[in-house]
C-alpha cells in the first residue's frame, strides 16, 4: 500500500462543489423552475399594482423566493438524486474513495449556492419593477435566510429520495408534497379560509418559516428571524440529514426477487 | 499473497440461490476470467467482492480487507468497470477523470488516461454526446485513473467495434504488466481466451470449472481436426465426409495422426491445398459449451 495519505477534506469537498455546482449549471430545468415561474409570477402581480411600499411588496417577494428555493433546493435536488441513483451514478461514487459526507456536503452546499444566487435574482428583479428600497443589511439577511431555508429544503429532499422507488415516480412524488407546501404555506399570499389545524401545521414545516423569516430580513423589521421559525428550519436540517444517514439508499431499485427456488432446475429440464 | 480469496461463498435472495458454495482464489498481477451463461451467478459474485451485495455465508477477501467494510484506503486501491455504463452525461470526459483522480492519493494525469482510452480527441466532449463505446472507455478510465492494485470489469467490452475490444484488451494487458490484479466477466471466449491467465467457469450459481484456457480447452474432449473445403473439391472418404457441414471440416480425432494420414493421402491424390488445416484441443466455446448444463 502507498505510503502517501489519500487527499483532505477540504480539497475532496471543494472539489465535489465544482462538480456539483457545474451540474446543476448545465441542467437548464433546474434553474428555470427557480427562476422562471416566479419571475413570471413576480411580472403578472407588478403588473397589476400601481404604487407600492416595502411593507407590502416583502411577503410577496419572500413568497417567490420561497417558491424559487423549494424548487431548486426540494424539488430539483431529489429529482436529480433519485435519477443518479436509478443511473447508477452513486453506485459509482459509493465503491469511489469519496467518503458520503462528502458527497451530501458538496450536492448541498451547491443547491444553496444556486438557491441564493437565484432569490438574489428574483429580489434585485423585484426591486428593480417595484422602486421600493433595498439595503444591504436587508439583502445580508436575505441570504441568511435563503442559505439556511434551502438548507432544510434540501435535508427533507434528500431525506424523501428514501421512499421514492422509481425515475419515473419522482416527479409525481414530489409534486405530492411540493404543491400543497407552496400553496397552503403562503407562497401565493395569505389563504384567509384554511383551517385553524393547517395554519399551525404549515408554521412547523419549512416554508412558511422562511417566508416569515425572509419578509422580517426585507423590511428590516427587528430580529432577522424569530426564535420559532429558527428552530423549525434547523430542527428540519437535523432532522433531514439524520433521517437520511439512516434511511438514503445508493443502489437503483431492484424488484423483490420473485425467482422461486425451483426455477432453475425447470430451466435446465427445458434444455434437456 | 493472493488478491482475492472467496471460500464457500453463498448468495440466497428470499428462495432463490444465486451462488452456492463458490470458492476460489486469485493470485495477484493475474487476469481472471469469470464466465458463464447469464444467471449463472458471475454477477453477484463479482458485487460481492466489490462490496455492493454481502454473502448469506461464506468468507470473501480482497486485499486483504471484508469488501463490506472496507474504508476509504481499501477502496483508493480498487477499480472497476460496473455492468452498465454509469457516467454523468453533463460533464466533459476530462471534467469526469479530475474529478474522480481529486480522490486518489497518486492519480494518473488525466491526458495520460485519455491516451489510454484513445479519447484524446474528445477531451471536452460531453459524456452524454459520446457513442456507447466510447462511454465504456470513459468508465475504464475511471476505473484506472487511480492506479488500483486490484480491477473488477464487468463485461467491459460489450458494446465496443473489434477494433475497440482490441484498444481496451491492449489496456488491460499494460497494467497486468504493471502488477494490477484483474477479474472480468465477458461472454467473449476469445476475449477470455487472450486476456486470461486463468478463467472460472460458473454455472447454475456453483464453479464447474477452474483452470487455464488452455487446460480448459483440454477438459472440452479429444482434438479437432478442422478444414475448409474449396469450392470445387473432390468427395471426401465416407470417414472424413459425415463430419462435413457447410463445407467445412470439423472432426474430433480420438486418433489424430491415423486421421491425418487419411486426409493427406486424399489431399494428394487430388491435389488438393491443405493451407488452413487447423489441428488443436476444441475451441475454448466448445469446452466451455460441454460445461455448462
Amino acid at each position: 500500500m502507498s505510503e502517501m495519505a489519500l487527499p483532505r477534506p477540504g480539497p475532496v469537498l471543494a472539489s465535489q462543489i465544482r462538480y456539483q455546482l457545474t451540474l446543476l449549471m448545465r441542467n437548464p430545468r433546474a434553474i428555470a423552475a427557480g427562476l422562471i415561474l416566479p419571475g413570471a409570477l413576480l411580472a403578472l402581480e407588478r403588473g397589476s399594482a400601481q404604487h407600492i411600499t416595502m411593507a407590502q411588496a416583502a411577503p410577496k417577494i419572500a413568497g417567490l423566493v420561497a417558491l424559487s428555493a423549494i424548487a431548486i433546493a426540494y424539488f430539483s435536488h431529489a429529482n436529480g438524486l433519485v435519477v443518479a441513483r436509478e443511473d447508477g451514478v452513486l453506485r459509482r461514487w459509493r465503491v469511489s474513495p469519496l467518503p458520503a459526507w462528502a458527497y451530501f456536503a458538496g450536492r448541498i452546499a451547491a443547491t444553496m449556492l444556486v438557491t441564493a444566487a437565484a432569490g438574489l435574482i428574483l429580489v434585485l428583479v423585484a426591486v428593480g419593477m417595484t422602486g421600493v428600497h433595498l439595503t444591504a443589511h436587508a439583502v445580508l439577511g436575505l441570504l441568511v435566510v435563503d442559505l439556511l431555508g434551502a438548507l432544510a429544503l434540501a435535508a427533507a429532499g434528500t431525506a424523501i429520495t428514501a421512499v421514492i422507488p422509481s425515475a419515473q415516480s419522482a416527479q409525481p412524488m414530489l409534486m405530492l408534497t411540493y404543491i400543497p407546501l407552496i400553496v397552503l404555506s403562503g407562497a401565493f399570499g395569505a389563504i384567509q379560509s384554511l383551517p385553524h389545524w393547517v395554519n399551525t401545521a404549515m408554521t412547523y414545516l419549512p416554508v412558511q418559516p422562511a417566508i416569515d423569516a425572509a419578509s422580517r430580513a426585507l423590511q428590516h423589521n427587528g430580529a432577522m428571524m424569530s426564535a420559532h421559525d429558527l428552530a423549525v428550519l434547523v430542527g428540519w436540517v437535523a432532522g433531514g440529514l439524520l433521517l437520511s444517514f439512516w434511511c438514503f439508499r445508493w443502489d437503483p431499485h431492484r424488484p423483490a426477487h420473485a425467482r422461486p427456488a425451483q426455477a432453475r432446475t425447470t430451466a435446465r429440464s427445458a434444455r434437456q | 499473497m493472493s488478491a482475492i480469496i472467496v471460500k464457500d461463498l453463498v448468495k440466497r435472495y428470499g428462495r432463490f440461490t444465486a451462488v452456492q458454495d463458490v470458492s476460489f482464489e486469485v493470485a495477484s498481477g493475474q487476469v481472471t476470467a469469470l464466465l458463464g451463461p447469464n444467471g449463472a451467478g458471475k454477477t453477484t459474485t463479482i458485487e460481492i467482492l466489490e462490496g455492493f451485495l454481502a454473502p448469506t455465508a461464506g468468507a470473501v477477501q480482497v486485499l486483504g480487507a471484508n469488501p463490506r467494510t472496507g474504508g476509504r484506503d481499501w477502496r483508493a486501491r480498487i477499480g472497476l468497470v460496473l455492468q452498465t455504463t454509469s457516467l454523468d452525461a453533463q460533464l466533459t470526459v476530462t471534467e469526469a477523470l479530475t474529478t474522480f483522480g481529486a480522490l486518489y492519493r497518486k492519480p494518473r494525469r488525466a491526458a495520460e488516461v485519455l491516451d489510454l482510452i484513445d479519447l484524446a480527441s474528445d477531451a471536452r466532449t460531453r459524456i452524454g454526446a459520446l457513442s456507447g463505446g466510447q462511454r465504456r472507455r470513459v468508465d475504464l478510465g475511471l476505473a484506472i485513473i487511480g492506479q488500483p492494485e486490484m480491477l473488477f470489469l464487468d463485461e467491459p467490452t460489450t458494446g465496443l467495434d473489434p477494433e475497440a475490444r482490441r484498444r481496451l484488451w491492449s489496456v488491460i494487458e499494460n497494467l497486468t504488466a504493471a502488477g494490477t490484479t484483474v477479474l472480468l466477466t465477458t461472454h467473449y471466449l476469445d476475449e477470455a481466451q487472450y486476456l486470461a491467465h486463468r478463467v472460472i467457469v460458473l454455472a447454475d450459481g456453483r464453479v464447474v470449472a477452474d483452470a487455464s484456457p488452455d487446460e480448459l480447452r483440454a477438459m472440452g474432449g479429444v482434438p479437432m481436426v478442422t478444414f475448409r473445403l474449396p469450392p470445387s473439391a473432390p468427395a471426401l472418404p465416407p470417414a472424413l465426409a459425415q463430419h462435413v457441414a457447410r463445407n467445412v471440416l470439423t472432426m474430433p480425432s480420438a486418433d489424430v495422426t491415423a486421421d491425418l494420414a487419411t486426409l493427406i493421402d486424399w489431399a494428394r491424390e487430388n491435389y488438393v491445398d491443405l493451407t488452413g488445416l487447423e489441428v488443436g484441443p476444441p475451441s475454448l466455446e466448445d469446452a466451455y459449451l460441454s460445461l455448462i448444463p
